[in-house]
């Protein structure tokens, strides 16, 4: 700033004073306005901005809270759903063997149908498909095979018998070869599969 | 002529405006005022925050007392969208599952006198396509898995298997068997069983079921 001195100093030392507190108070408002009123207006937003927020969290919550009670009433019908569902022919491994668990629930049927079970095997667990959101606890396909013999009619009356009874049984393949040495007799490969646990996903 | 004389012994500091409102005293007094009205603004502005810092902290610490309930509230709702999501992995499974005995059973009654088979056979599920290893899938993304029932045997001529053929086109067997074909070429002689017999005809018809649909 260009000061005219000769100019400050023709003025009368009151006026002179005047000019002085003048600025001085004029200096102080702006940058009490500037560095102080500026910072605590953003502040005052922010905070009231963040008490909004945290207001409808805080709504939010208590209506959340206020809902428990019928959400766990709501996750318990689904896993009692689930559970019957479980129950209902979900399988588990026999002693770590699903050719057993299949045994053990397809021999009396056999037995009953007159169709003779020779062999069981447990086949590769097939995957099935994942809806959206995934479960964390994933289910397969889990093919059984079993090899016998019987004639056309007990063989098939196996498989009525077996699809009635284990409602989530599933014919997944099928063999019945004639044998010309003895044709009222057949050999029968027949696949069912239930559903069984898969892989456990991880939370992500 | 006498000329008059002016003589100001005023100096120009000396000099004060007629004017009440003097801008020496007014000047100051304004400016004062001024800086003492943002300093009294910036007070209040100063309280109000505290104010308001002192509510956040309040909703703060109500927010954290909530959070346990909260938290076990949203862990019922993270269960019940597992729980939805088994649920409805297990329906794709039941909804896919197709039933054969009762159809097989009643195949039996309708087999034409002069056919015999030798073979009926339901492929395997197809193997799943390979997976890209860097992004392995959870499960197969196609919902709908092709089921077939391949019938072959002996007959003395076309005709028994045309009857079995249009057998399968009646509602008893429509349920399952949504169409059925008799392939090109699949009437042979069964040479290999008795070359002198040139009756016995060996024959093949490939049925399409009711696809499984996974969804």
């Amino acid at each position: 700033m260009n000061f005219n001195a000769p100019l400050i100093q023709k003025l009368a030392p009151s006026m002179r004073r005047a000019l002085i507190v003048t600025l001085v108070a004029t200096v102080s408002a702006v940058a009490l306005f500037s560095f102080a009123i500026l910072p605590t207006r953003t502040r005052l937003k922010s905070l009231t901005l963040e008490i909004g927020v945290l207001k409808d969290t805080l709504a939010s919550m208590h209506q959340d809270i206020a809902a428990t009670d019928q959400q766990k009433a709501k996750t318990a019908a689904l896993a009692a759903e689930r559970d019957a569902f479980l129950e209902s022919g979900v399988i588990e491994p026999l002693l770590g063997s699903f050719a057993m668990r299949g045994k053990t629930l397809l021999d009396p049927l056999a037995q009953e149908t007159g169709f003779n079970i020779e062999t069981v095997k447990e086949l590769p667990l097939i995957q099935l498909q994942v809806p959206t959101p995934a479960p964390l606890q994933l289910y397969g396909r889990q093919p059984v095979e079993f090899t016998g013999r019987g004639s056309y009619t007990q063989i098939t009356a196996f498989i009525s018998y077996a699809e009635r009874s284990l409602p989530l049984a599933t014919l997944s393949s099928l063999l019945i070869l004639g044998q010309p040495q003895n044709p009222e007799i057949h050999k029968a490969i027949i696949t069912f599969e239930w559903p069984a646990k898969g892989e456990k996903r991880k939370l992500p | 002529m006498s000329k008059p004389l002016h003589i100001d012994l005023l100096k120009d500091e000396e000099r004060l405006s007629a004017s009440p409102i003097r801008l020496r005293i007014m000047m100051p007094i304004f400016s004062l005022l001024t800086a003492l009205g943002i300093a009294v603004w910036w007070s209040v502005l100063v309280a109000r925050a505290h104010t308001l810092a002192l509510q956040k902290a309040e909703i703060e610490h109500r927010l954290a007392d909530l959070k346990p309930a909260h938290n076990a509230l949203l862990a019922l709702r993270a269960e019940e969208q597992d729980l939805s999501a088994t649920l409805k992995q297990l329906t794709f499974y039941k909804n896919a599952r197709v039933v054969f005995g009762e159809t097989f059973t009643k195949l039996a009654e309708h087999v034409p006198d002069k056919v015999q088979f030798t073979e009926m056979r339901i492929p395997p599920p197809p193997p799943l396509p390979p997976q890209d290893p860097k992004k392995p899938l959870l499960g197969p993304t196609n919902p709908v898995e092709r089921v077939t029932l391949r019938l072959a045997g002996r007959t003395n001529g076309p005709e028994p298997v045309n009857a079995l053929f249009n057998t399968l086109r009646t509602p008893d067997f429509t349920n399952l068997i949504r169409s059925a074909e008799i392939p090109k070429g699949a009437f042979r002689q069964d040479s290999a069983r008795n070359p002198s017999n040139r009756e016995t005809l060996l024959f093949e018809l490939t049925c399409e079921c009711a696809p499984r649909r996974f969804e």
